[in-house]
């Protein structure tokens, strides 16, 4: 039996650490970056970036002063038990981001969508959004922690219905020109992780394409070839579009191409982009049937489990 | 790109603004104030400003702070600059309204700002990388914070008193040129070559769903 409140504090620590920390993947990738850019200003704003994640790792400020949505991904096994059962994890992550959130690791940034009134603790109807899904493993539960950053939401959300007769030539046009208009001015905040869906339903085609984005280890390569291979041609396509980091002329404007799919209807062709910053924050909370509790930066091995269809 | 870095002494005037060069690297030294949306809709759409002495305090930083009071006393946890061009639609408007000659945040504005700015002669600075950690140390103090009760801490307009803050490049001059709006020219030149690579036909288009008349 796992304890609630083994549950909340893993979800606040990993909640501090995902705003205060660059993951692993994320900051070799950028230096990777940094050494192939040749435009002062492209090599400039990632050094800028990497120097600022330093100082949060060391206590002083936030990887990124936008802590955005609080977003809990949290995959349980087929016979883990929680003390106060399975819907007690929607007030852990209450209690895990309004603490958080008192503490100044995430700014107050959730308001109601009409009054704009903001309640000062991020919590409110759908928010903090806790995803819960069921592995094959028999115990225990992972918990990913991201504040998704409202520069790579806002601006890097693309849905659109094409029709079987827009083939593929119509999933590349609308996934470089949504490319394309994302980091126009560092909109996105590039270099960006690209996440995309095709196929299913609308919202499980944009949830694959935010999953893609976030829960993929960086640079990891879809299972199915085909799937691999239109990865590989658009990441390539992106970096002959001249845009760098933040927007400026450069070669990195795309760190990471992450296509999921899932079968569709027979009449349809759903496509969807959703894009993570440069900073790509989350961090990985791990614990057991007997309430040993791990944390890491690293998500190998996450998606794989996670089965949409 | 020059790689000097001008130290710009606020309130900025007229003269300095209008030698900047597009992709000038600056810091600012002086009086800012901060705002989000809500500074802008409330501006134009209520009347309700901040009140300050727009002669003095002329430069207006976009970002949500994060802020925690500590004794009383307000500490800045991170300053990131917020992407500027969620604000076009009244940004024009503000820039007149308020006299601003200074304009930091993250992107870029549009046409009507731009002709605002070309208009009063100022300048919008847009940040380098991520670098709200490494502005705080430059703030020198917080002079005071307006509307908190009603907009809380991250809409709120907060009062810094800055020096060396920075460095921003100038990505709309006073002219009202826009570095991002020359880089996309080039980058819309090569997008044929990107299509053909692609295997996208120059005249493709999506299946048209809504037959004419019925748009």
């Amino acid at each position: 039996m796992i304890k609630i409140k083994t549950i909340e504090e893993a979800m606040y620590k990993a909640m501090r650490m995902a705003a205060t920390k660059l993951p692993p993947d994320v900051e070799s990738k950028l230096n990777e970056a940094v050494a192939e850019e040749t435009n002062p200003l492209a090599k400039q704003h990632l050094q800028v970036s990497l120097e600022n994640a330093r100082l949060a790792g060391e206590g002083n400020g936030l990887v990124c002063g936008d802590t955005g949505f609080p977003l809990y991904f949290i995959k349980a096994g087929t016979q883990t038990a929680i003390e106060g059962g399975f819907g007690a994890l929607w007030k852990a992550a209450e209690n895990a981001t309004a603490r958080c959130t008192a503490e100044a690791f995430l700014r107050p940034t959730m308001v109601d969508p009409l009054t704009r009134d903001n309640p000062g603790d991020n919590i409110g109807p759908g928010m903090p959004k806790v995803e819960l899904s069921f592995t094959g493993q028999p115990d225990g539960i992972e918990i990913i922690c991201a504040p998704k950053g409202g520069g790579s939401e806002i601006f890097g959300t693309f849905y659109r219905m094409l029709f079987p007769s827009d083939g593929k030539v119509g999933i590349k046009k609308f996934i470089i020109d949504s490319i394309k208009d994302s980091c126009y001015a560092g909109k996105i905040c590039p270099p960006a992780i690209v996440g995309v869906g095709i196929g299913g339903t609308a919202d499980l085609c944009m949830k694959m394409a935010k999953e893609a984005a976030l829960l993929r280890p960086l640079g990891s390569r879809n299972k199915n070839k085909e799937t691999a291979d239109l990865e590989i041609e658009l990441l390539q396509a992106s970096r002959e579009l001249g845009l760098g980091p933040m927007g400026s002329q450069g070669i990195n404007c795309v760190m990471g191409m992450h296509i999921e799919t899932a079968v569709t209807h027979t009449a349809a062709l759903p496509v969807a982009v959703n894009a993570q910053c440069l900073v790509g924050r989350r961090w990985k909370t791990t614990i057991s049937n007997n309430n040993e509790v791990a944390y890491e930066g690293s998500i190998d091995g996450w998606k794989q489990e996670v089965n949409h269809v | 790109m020059s790689d000097q870095i001008i130290d710009l002494q606020l309130p900025l005037d007229e003269k300095t603004a209008r030698s900047l060069k597009l992709g000038q690297m600056v810091t600012v030294s002086g009086m800012i104030f901060t705002g989000r949306s809500r500074l802008h809709i409330r501006a134009i759409e209520e009347n309700i400003m901040p009140p300050l002495d727009y002669s003095k305090v002329n430069c207006f930083f976009h970002v949500g702070p994060v802020m925690k009071n500590v004794n009383d006393e307000w500490e800045i946890v991170s300053i990131e600059p917020t992407s500027s061009i969620r604000f076009e639609r009244y940004g024009a408007d503000v820039v007149k309204k308020m006299g601003l000659r200074t304009l930091i945040g993250k992107t870029t504005m549009g046409p009507r700002t731009a002709q605002s700015l070309k208009e009063i002669g100022g300048v919008y600075l847009s940040k380098i990388g991520l670098c709200g950690n490494q502005l705080v140390p430059q703030v020198k103090k917080v002079h005071g914070v307006h509307f908190l009760d009603k907009l809380g801490k991250t809409e709120a307009t907060w009062v810094f008193e800055v020096e060396k803050f920075g460095p921003f490049f100038v990505a709309i001059d006073a002219e009202g040129n826009n570095y991002f709006e020359n880089l996309s020219e080039d980058i819309e030149n090569g997008m044929d070559k990107i299509d053909k690579d692609l295997g996208i036909p120059s005249d493709y288009t999506y299946t048209e769903v809504n037959p004419s008349g019925c748009k």
